[in-house]
């Protein structure tokens, strides 16, 4: 019978309402938990996997040996490689092409790569305007690993024990 | 006198309670559901088929975009389908991560379908309160495989890499100086367990803050309570699995009744509801975060005590370290060939089912003994509860709809596959 | 004989197979996968690589199940404990060696070594020490060698002694130093030497000119048929997106068994030549402008037409040349066109300068017996042959025959050539004696058989008086259970090839054997059946079909309007046909290469495909119809020649060309085929002369084994090897000094009112009298027919 008034009371002067409200309200004067993006960016593992990279040496020699282990490992037939001989008689890509509305960023690419040559690095900040620009050409590849190579490098290196 | 004629009306697929791109067809007398026509298939990408092209461990990826708000739970069926075909187990710590993940997943699952399902209602903070807390968990997910949805973490054989050490930080900036900064990297300062616990202590406070937003909240319950009854009968027949069925008073729990991997080790319970309607369901999932949460906690007082292997060390299956690799030809011919043509599972078939956050998420495998499977067919709970639609939404009012299509849980990935 | 079998347990399963049989050789039978590397079915046993040892119950030790023949009663395990570890074993220490290649080499992915390595051995490696190192040798252009992978199988070696007859390679040094090498680190120069980059099981004799190209698991696999030879060998050709990386022999045990020569496994270079026509051109005003196939067939049609209507031109000014290497359905079109114009006027045979007999020839050149047949001959006789360039694929049944069951074969040439068996005679004399000597070879036959001589041959060989050697080439022939006499290409390139196919007929009659042919080209049989010819039409009609100019004579008949069909006219014929061409108002090749010479004589170029990029049959020398599929799409605008002939018959309304594709020509060709009998017996013809050989330097040549078609000349790698012959004078030393030059000089060489300057190379296998200048290559357009009496002057 108490609990029925009590129940009544409560209904009546919308109780569950106001509580709800008083959670609302204690957010409203806590502190913000909104991270300022693009100033500011939420942290990032090293294992992130975004836009591709391809590396070099420290001599400046690509490391891709066009083995194709990353095409024939990538579900989504997102790779494409050519391959020819080099004057120096090295096996290298003519062609390596990644269609980056193909690519499922799975990260297998990276796992196959006998030499560390293509990676998936902290980038997750691109758009394409034109038609075909979505094709990730070597020369581009070869350009972001070079940009980023410190970077890259060093997040290679932290996650190097855990693969 | 007029003839008195039915209005059909759509609903999707480009609605915002639509979930994705269901199209339902309305029989509607008035405002009252005559009958309910689900169409699928808009979001059907032929994943079986797409996987008997390409060897197995190359359909992991695609596993995660089924039901892509439990993407490690998918793929959770997937490696287990394969390990049975195999006939290995894998190493007892990564039985203890993919559990522990698993449920990670289905809290993810969870606050994303109390969010949607109330902001489809009415109640708009919910949505905001659930993101904030996915954001931890997703930031977990990315910490273990490098992406915060689409994870490919599960492997046949354990999972692809071990837990990290450390967590990364929030860096200074012009809107957070450094004493800001060091409060908001307070918990990244330990391991990714670390990290984990110190979210399943705060997270029971803030499943107090949903029901005290939810649960006695006259709207809510108004639009829940007695909507949407299904009795235990008609659930079992309909085929119903996980909240669904439990909301209707059934008690089954693959994690209970078919334990895998370390389920039976943990200590848990099955809530279950007694009326089968929207707020008992609701109730159930709540009460799910709480025992997921508790699970969570088990396994990471586990994962602190025990080291060991997270993927099995038979090289035939799982790829060698990268410096084995890199140093000796048996490791180098291994990974070539793996990540090239893969593995063969033998002859045979094999069906592996999991307690998804939906339901029973099942794969089932018929091998030939080639590299690619020769058949695979996924058993998704989405697909099985929307052919309820019609049975459930008969007779309610068309606001109801939004409900019962909030309380199904379903997601088009997974229905259309 | 009835072997006596023996009944063996195999993993529990019971065997009977016939014994001392090796074990090896019963379980792949029965689909029990014992794992080899040195072993092959082909070749001898070596067992050298120790990988199929197996447990032998009773037996202290695993033994090798290469090396163990059968015994009744004996119990073998291959996956015990006790066999396993043993094959573990050995994969580590196979591996131990081996470089850590894998992503650069292009075995990876059908590497025998890594699929054994997955299957039998360890999963991680023991060994942390250094690896040998071997410095790689080039060994030729057409197989990249990586020595340090090499796991010392053998098996190349063992090819180069019982396959390709030439001791090649060899392995040298021992234990740590063991390796393959090349005597003196010469090229290996074996017309099969490709085979032992299938055979190789590891990447240490990999393909040179696909060197790289791709991975074996994205090209895609499609049946073809060789079309260089009458052989027809089954190949398969790998493609890689649209374009062909390699081509691989098909089992076939009837034709080429396991193996392929180089000059098929090579020629799909050609077909990325650049100077593949792309796009129709016309030649407009002495212009040559690129264009598209309506104006370019509509050029051809309306000439054609319009000299049809034309009552001072005619259609017996119309004329075909085809090569016997285009495809049956080609060439009957071609014929088929040509007649329904009314014109009789094709022929195939552009090498051919004796056409006398061409009434009494059998429907098709057959070889009287089937390739696999050869391997059992005891004796032969092979005129005008080198069979071992012209046909590798024969003469390595050849082999087997010499090998295996001791055969005598004996050949008569107009040049010395060395062939890869032991030869019973190997008689050389000049090209315009060779009549001379085959009729003593004959006259020797008739006298050991003691028959009366046939009636028209009594001319030409009453007294004569054959020697020793002839005699024991004749008493081989007899003697031998099985033997043949076969007609080689040079025989029907010969001058006097009709006196030269009646001596032989007669020999065969007189002593018990088969007589047979080898033709030139892939489809000489299959250009008799289709009737491109001048005096037969299909299935070798003779009667109430339209009848025409041979080839040398249309060469004479200042032709108006000529269609080419894959011929490059200076180098597919020993006629000189420059000026005939030149002078012609309306010349159409329809042609996979643009050529100059095809520049300055044709008005319209039509674009062809190449044979993988058509459909079509062959037919070989045993009379198999084989047929293939295009297996990529032809380069630019270029079309299958079976098309192009049906739409320019449409367009010039003949009737009946309604086919849909490629099998409807063949079946409606096959129908009319069913009838045929193939023999070699022929109506004995009319009394044969034979004109005395004078004492003049007469010209001799043969087609090289890398020039015999437009494909095979723009194969790249196949021109850098020691087959692709130059254009170059060769005499022996005595006739060199007869002329006063010595070797390297530069000569003149003047026949018929040309002249050409070239080399001039001292080469004893050339007989006196004869001045060796090879066909088919660059060069040769400046000179007229090949087997001319011409003279040589010291520039």
């Amino acid at each position: 019978m108490m609990k029925k008034i009590a129940h009544l009371i409560k209904s009546f002067m919308l109780w569950e309402l106001l509580k709800g409200l008083a959670v609302t309200l204690r957010y409203l004067f806590s502190r913000k938990l909104t991270v300022q993006y693009p100033e500011e960016r939420a942290p990032m593992s090293p294992r992130f996997r975004g836009l591709h990279a391809q590396r070099r040496y420290a001599n400046g020699e690509e490391r891709c040996i066009a083995c194709k282990l990353c095409e024939a490992v990538c579900p989504a037939l997102a790779i494409t490689i050519d391959v020819a001989e080099r004057a120096d008689g090295s096996r290298r890509t003519t062609r390596y092409d990644i269609d980056l509305f193909k690519c499922i960023y799975c990260g297998f690419c990276e796992e196959a790569c006998p030499v560390d040559a293509i990676v998936e690095t902290h980038i997750y900040e691109y758009h394409f305007e034109e038609k075909g620009t979505q094709i990730m050409t070597k020369d581009k590849l070869l350009a972001i690993g070079d940009k980023y190579e410190t970077e890259i490098a060093a997040n290679k290196a932290a996650d190097a024990k855990y693969r | 006198m007029p003839e008195i004629r039915n209005y059909t009306l759509n609903f999707g697929p480009a609605h915002p309670a639509a979930h994705g791109v269901l199209r339902l067809v309305l029989e509607m007398d008035g405002e009252v559901i005559q009958r309910a026509d689900p169409h699928v298939g808009l979001l059907h990408r032929a994943t079986e088929k797409l996987a008997e092209s390409k060897p197995y461990n190359q359909s992991i990826g695609y596993m995660d975009r089924l039901d892509y708000v439990s993407m490690m739970c998918n793929e959770h069926s997937y490696v287990l389908a394969m390990e049975k075909l195999l006939g290995v187990e894998c190493p007892e710590r990564a039985q203890y991560i993919r559990v522990m993940f698993a449920e990670i997943t289905r809290i993810l699952n969870h606050l994303l379908w109390i969010g949607a399902h109330a902001l489809d209602v009415g109640a708009m903070t919910m949505f905001l309160y659930a993101f904030r807390e996915r954001e931890d968990l997703m930031d977990a997910y990315e910490a273990v495989s490098g992406a915060r949805l689409h994870a490919t973490y599960f492997r046949p054989g354990g999972v692809a890499r071990d837990l990290p050490d450390t967590m990364p930080q929030y860096e200074t900036s012009k809107w957070h100086n450094k004493r800001e900064v060091s409060r908001l990297n307070e918990n990244r300062q330990g391991s990714l367990l670390d990290f984990l616990e110190d979210f399943t202590n705060r997270f029971p406070k803030y499943i107090d803050e949903y029901e005290t937003l939810l649960s006695d909240n006259r709207i809510w319950k108004q639009r829940t309570v007695d909507i949407g009854i299904v009795t235990p009968e008609r659930a079992m027949a309909l085929g119903f699995t996980g909240p669904m069925l439990r909301g209707s008073g059934v008690e089954w729990d693959l994690r209970k009744k078919q334990p895998y991997e370390v389920y039976d080790r943990m200590d848990f319970d099955i809530p279950v509801g007694t009326n089968g309607d929207c707020y008992d369901r609701y109730l159930i999932r709540i009460e799910e975060f709480r025992q997921s949460n508790r699970i969570i906690k088990q396994c990471i007082k586990w994962l602190r005590e025990n080291d060991g292997p997270v993927i099995l060390q038979d090289h035939k299956v799982s790829p060698p370290s990268r410096e084995g690799m890199k140093a000796d030809m048996e490791s180098l011919i291994h990974h070539f060939k793996l990540f090239t043509e893969g593995f063969c599972l033998p002859k045979g078939e094999a069906y592996a089912a999991t307690e998804h956050p939906k339901g029973e998420f099942g794969i089932y495998l018929v091998s030939d003994g080639a590299n690619k499977p020769y058949r695979m067919k996924i058993r998704p709970p989405s697909f099985v509860h929307i052919s309820a639609m019609d049975e459930m939404t008969r007779g309610h009012m068309l606001a109801d709809v939004v409900a019962i299509i909030g309380t199904q849980d379903i997601v088009f990935g997974d229905v259309d596959r | 004989m009835t072997e006596e079998l023996v009944t063996i347990t195999v993993d529990g399963q019971e065997l009977k197979a016939p014994k001392g049989a090796m074990l090896i050789s019963v379980t792949d039978k029965e689909n029990i996968r014992v794992p080899r590397f040195c072993y092959h079915e082909k070749l001898s046993v070596a067992a050298n690589c120790r990988m199929c040892l197996v447990e032998v119950e009773k037996a202290p030790k695993p033994l090798p199940a290469c090396a163990t023949p059968i015994m009744e009663g004996m119990v073998v395990h291959t996956r015990s404990a006790k066999a396993k570890a043993a094959q573990k074993a050995i994969m580590e220490f196979l591996l131990i060696n081996h470089p850590l290649d894998c992503p650069i080499c292009d075995q990876g992915g059908e590497c025998e070594l890594q699929d054994m390595a997955m299957a039998y051995g360890q999963d991680v490696s023991q060994y942390s020490e250094g690896k040998r190192v071997v410095l790689d040798k080039s060994i030729g252009p057409l197989i990249a060698t990586e020595l340090t992978r090499c796991i010392h199988c053998t098996r190349c070696v063992r090819f180069g002694e019982e396959i390709a007859g030439v001791r090649e390679m060899g392995m040298t040094n021992r234990g740590e130093r063991a390796r393959i090498a090349t005597f003196m680190n010469q090229a290996v120069t074996s017309e099969l030497s490709g085979n032992v980059i299938d055979l190789c099981p590891v990447g240490a004799l990999t393909a040179k000119p696909s060197r790289f190209a791709a991975r074996a698991w994205e090209m895609i696999q499609h049946a073809s048929v060789a079309p260089h030879d009458c052989v027809g060998s089954n190949v398969f050709v790998h493609v890689l997106r649209h374009d062909v990386i390699r081509v691989v022999p098909r089992d076939n045990e009837a034709i080429n068994e396991v193996w392929i020569s180089d000059r098929d496994r090579f020629s799909y270079e050609g077909i990325h030549s650049e100077e593949r026509l792309t796009t129709p051109m016309v030649k407009h005003n002495g212009e040559w402008k690129r264009t598209d196939w309506d104006t370019a067939m509509g050029v051809v049609s309306d000439k054609i037409k319009a000299m049809l209507e034309d009552d001072a031109i005619g259609v017996d000014k119309i004329a075909a040349l085809v090569s016997p290497n285009s495809t049956l359905e080609e060439l009957y079109l071609a014929q088929k066109l040509m007649r329904s114009m009314g014109s009789g006027n094709i022929d195939h045979r552009l090498r051919q300068s004796d056409f006398s007999d061409q009434n009494s020839v059998p429907v098709m050149p057959w070889l009287g017996q089937d390739i696999e047949d050869l391997e059992n001959l005891n004796a032969a006789l092979l005129i005008g042959s080198n069979v071992r360039k012209d046909q590798p694929m024969i003469s390595h049944r050849l082999r087997k025959a010499v090998v295996n069951n001791g055969a005598q074969i004996s050949f008569i040439n107009p040049r010395t050539y060395e062939f890869n068996f032991p030869v019973a005679s190997n008689i050389s004399v000049a090209q315009q004696r060779l009549v001379n000597e085959l009729a003593l070879i004959a006259a020797a036959a008739y006298k050991a058989s003691k028959n009366a001589m046939a009636p028209h041959l009594k001319n030409i060989l009453t007294g004569l008086k054959p020697t020793v050697e002839h005699k024991a080439i004749i008493s081989q022939l007899k003697t031998a259970e099985k033997s043949t006499v076969l007609m080689g290409n040079l025989a029907s390139m010969h001058p006097n090839s009709s006196v030269l196919r009646a001596l032989a007929e007669a020999i065969a009659i007189e002593t018990g054997s088969v007589l047979g042919y080898l033709s030139e080209g892939a489809n000489a049989a299959g250009a008799w059946l289709a009737g491109a010819v001048p005096h037969r039409g299909v299935a070798g009609e003779s009667e109430n079909i339209v009848q025409g100019y041979h080839a040398g004579e249309i060469n004479n008949q200042s032709p108006a309007a000529v269609i080419l069909l894959n011929v490059e006219p200076e180098l597919d014929s020993v006629h000189a046909m420059k000026n005939t061409l030149a002078q012609a108002d309306m010349v159409v090749a329809i042609t996979a290469f643009d050529s100059p010479t095809l520049r300055e004589t044709a008005n319209v170029l039509l674009p062809a495909a190449t044979f993988t990029e058509t459909s079509g049959t062959f037919v070989n020398i045993e009379g198999a119809w084989q047929s293939f599929k295009g297996v990529c799409p032809p380069q630019g605008d270029a079309r299958p020649a079976w098309k192009i002939l049906r739409v320019l018959a449409n367009l010039l309304d003949q009737k009946d060309f309604d086919y849909m594709s490629s099998e409807d020509v063949r079946n409606e060709l096959r129908s009319q085929c069913e009838s045929i009998v193939l023999s070699n017996t022929t109506v004995a013809d009319a009394s044969i002369e034979m004109n005395p050989a004078g004492d003049e330097l007469m010209r001799s040549g043969d087609v090289p084994m890398y020039a015999g078609d437009a494909l095979l000349r723009r194969a790249t790698s196949l021109q850098k090897t020691s087959d692709a012959d130059t254009f170059c004078l060769r005499v022996n030393s005595a006739e060199a000094a007869r002329l006063g030059v010595m070797g390297s000089d530069s000569v003149s060489v003047t026949q018929e009112g040309l002249s050409a300057l070239m080399n001039l190379v001292i080469d004893n296998s050339v007989p006196d009298g004869s001045a060796w200048i090879p066909m088919a290559i660059k060069g040769n357009e400046q000179l007229g027919n090949a087997f001319a009496a011409i003279k040589v002057e010291k520039v």
